[in-house]
């Protein structure tokens, strides 16, 4: 069942039950008050017969005195004929009241001749109190009192039984029933049918969003859900959606820009050496032709290696196969290694490396990792630095923190490029020229070695005011 | 035949420039967008092979710059993009070809030598009166006598045979068969002329090649004359 029929069905349902109930609530409480009339009504005519023939009902003195007497109301306009034979054929005239006196055996013992040949029905329950109950006699719905007739000893000698007509009553109450029974379907189909329609058009943005997110597919991620009129629920819904489609278009975006940049720069090494080799065997050579040829092609081959080496390594990284092995590494002789390392290939552009206050820190960090993170923006520096600069490498204890900073003063990395450098093949010199050597992957492994320890890496740079990356290691054991 | 390379990877350019340069035709680089674009639109070119991602403007914008002054040069597209989308983008944007890296040098050239088809014939030959050049082999035929001609006289017997019936002056005969970096020295085509009609002649083509006498030179159907 759909969700707006659900809707409907539901709410039609705890209406529909509601309705009944009200209806009925009504019903029986229009018969109450109708049904007391009467009884008020039978009541006042009871003690006027009661009055008039001077029947006492707790010191009933027996029937005999009532015989034949004539019972029938003085009000009445009935008309009195004596002959029993047509009264026995006259229809009974429901506009009047009827009066029977019966033993305490319910035998009558006198009736009022408006009852012609009928007699009222007797109930011998109620012995000791006046009771009022509808009944039937010859077809015609009465109302009744069966008022016992107590001696002075309390013996119950008989009762006076008084019926008035319900006609009018009834029809009231029966026109009332058919409505009742005859609007309760029409109301409920009606509500059913507003209800579904209503629930459909306030239900309708959630079509739009499936519809939406059906036609969603890699190629056209930027469908995008049209917002509701009204901030409510479902507005909240479709901006969520959106939102969702925004990240999941990212995410494409960066994905096929990481594809594009890796594809290029696999690509590019391999068609220069493909190509030289091609025209070089077009043609016989000299041996330094050949030599010098051979020589790029594997100076081409060794970049190639290394990009693949630095995009295996990330994804590695990526899918969090690699676990680092934390140990506790004591700073300062670490990074003497690691300068030591590094002194060969600054040398070549005149690089001082000075390594200040270093103290005795020790952190918690995967040396392997440690290494790798060091060489990339130490390299960085050095790539990136004027020939006869020098690059500082600084320890600091800030708040029970250990911060180590390696500044250069270098060309510097602009402000607005700031927030892209750990981006998968991002290069703040956005010609893809290989000639500045690198691939634009060294600082995004930086960024994840440092994510897989729980470094926090950060830059403060500006265009030719140098560059510091600061590494903030996690609160570890600190000896001095 | 003169080709501009427009591609930022030395090592691209570099195998591009040496081996057609073996294959007869002048080559003059660009290493960035804009400087491709002035070139291109200053000095005629025969071809242009554009990559994509170059710096200071993008080949395509390259391509779109090109199209939209008016010229009708043949651009190939070189690129490691090769996804359908790119491909079709590259073309639409104004590209005649379109060769993915890595490529084979051997296709590079015959897409090249498509471009510079004449329209009119289906084959590649090129012919004048009794004289077939061959662009594909660089062979020469006059009748069933096949001339050697060094890489230089080839170019300019086949720069004036594809421009037959229509006078080649000096400086354009220099921007497409010599490369950027010859100076403005025309006398020099004087010198090969000499030597092409003297290797004609020997073999029985005679005077296929005319003087326009202070202009150029032209190459004409016999009896046209």
């Amino acid at each position: 069942m759909s969700l707006r029929n659900r809707i409907a069905f539901y709410y039609t349902f705890m209406t529909a039950f509601l309705i009944a109930l009200v209806f009925a609530i009504i019903y029986f409480t229009v018969e109450r008050i109708v049904y007391r009339q009467f009884d008020d009504e039978i009541k006042n005519e009871v003690s006027e017969i009661l009055s008039d023939a001077k029947i006492s009902t707790h010191d009933f003195k027996g029937f005999a005195s009532f015989q034949n007497q004539d019972i029938d109301a003085g009000d009445q306009d009935n008309d009195n004929d004596n002959d029993n034979e047509s009264k026995k054929n006259k229809k009974i005239n429901v506009d009047t009241e009827f009066i029977q006196l019966v033993d305490s055996t319910g035998q009558v013992v006198n009736k009022s001749t408006s009852l012609s040949w009928c007699v009222l029905a007797f109930n011998p329950n109620h012995t000791s109190k006046t009771a009022y109950f509808n009944s039937n006699f010859g077809g015609v719905m009465v109302r009744q009192a069966q008022v016992p007739l107590i001696s002075s000893n309390g013996i119950t000698q008989g009762y006076l039984i008084v019926a008035v007509p319900l006609k009018n009553a009834m029809i009231v109450l029966h026109d009332l029933q058919d409505i009742f029974f005859i609007s309760f379907p029409v109301i409920i189909l009606t509500l059913f049918i507003l209800t579904r329609l209503i629930a459909g058009k306030s239900i309708s943005p959630i079509e739009k969003v499936i519809a939406t997110a059906e036609k969603m597919t890699q190629a056209n991620l930027d469908q995008r859900i049209p917002l509701p009129f009204h901030y409510d629920e479902l507005y909240r819904l479709s901006a969520t959606f959106n939102a969702l489609f925004d990240r999941m278009e990212d995410a494409f975006q960066r994905e096929k820009h990481f594809t594009a940049n890796a594809s290029h720069e696999l690509k590019t090494p391999l068609a220069i050496v493909k190509g030289t080799l091609e025209v070089l065997v077009r043609k016989p050579r000299e041996r330094e032709h050949y030599e010098t040829r051979i020589q790029f092609c594997l100076k081409e081959l060794n970049r190639m290696a290394r990009l693949i080496d630095q995009l295996l390594m990330l994804a590695r990284y990526e899918s969090n196969k690699m676990n680092a092995h934390i140990e506790t590494v004591a700073l300062s002789p670490y990074i003497a290694d690691v300068v030591e390392r590094m002194q060969p290939s600054a040398s070549t552009k005149d690089i001082t490396i000075f390594v200040e206050h270093t103290g005795n820190a020790r952190i918690a960090a995967d040396s392997g990792m440690l290494d790798m993170m060091f060489e990339n923006i130490i390299s960085n520096a050095i790539k990136y630095s004027p020939s006869g600069s020098s690059i500082a490498i600084a320890v600091k204890n800030i708040a029970n923190t250990i911060v180590c900073s390696i500044s250069d003063q270098g060309i510097g990395i602009p402000e607005e490029k700031l927030h892209s450098i750990f981006e998968r093949f991002y290069r703040v010199d956005e010609s893809r020229n290989s000639s500045t050597g690198g691939f634009g992957l060294g600082l995004s492994i930086v960024k994840k070695l440092a994510d897989i320890q729980h470094i926090k890496v950060k830059v403060t740079s500006g265009t030719n005011k140098g560059t510091t990356f600061s590494l903030t290691f996690p609160a570890g054991e600190i000896n001095g | 035949m003169r080709l501009l390379i427009i591609e930022d990877e030395p090592g691209i350019a570099g195998f591009l420039k040496d081996g057609l340069e073996e294959e007869y035709f002048a080559v003059d680089i660009a290493y960035d967008g804009k400087s491709g674009l002035d070139m291109a639109l200053i000095n005629e070119y025969d071809l242009l092979i554009v990559d994509w991602m170059i710096p200071a403007m993008s080949g395509i914008e390259v391509c779109r710059q090109v199209r939209k002054a008016g010229s009708t040069v043949p651009i190939l597209f070189l690129t490691a993009k090769d996804t359908l989308e790119d491909v079709v983008f590259g073309l639409d944007a104004g590209a005649n070809d379109y060769i993915k890296k890595p490529f084979e040098f051997e296709e590079l050239l015959a897409r090249i030598r498509v471009q510079l088809r004449d329209k009119s014939r289906s084959d590649d030959a090129l012919s004048a009166g009794s004289l077939n050049i061959n662009p594909v082999t660089h062979q020469v035929f006059c009748g069933s006598t096949e001339i050697t001609l060094t890489p230089k006289e080839f170019a300019l017997l086949e720069y004036l045979v594809r421009n037959k019936d229509r006078v080649c002056t000096r400086s354009r005969i220099i921007e497409h068969v010599w490369d950027i970096h010859f100076d403005s020295d025309t006398s020099v085509i004087d010198v090969y002329i000499t030597f092409l009609r003297r290797k004609l002649e020997a073999a029985g083509c005679g005077n296929i090649i005319q003087t326009i006498r202070g202009v150029g030179y032209i190459v004409r159907e016999p009896g046209m004359s």
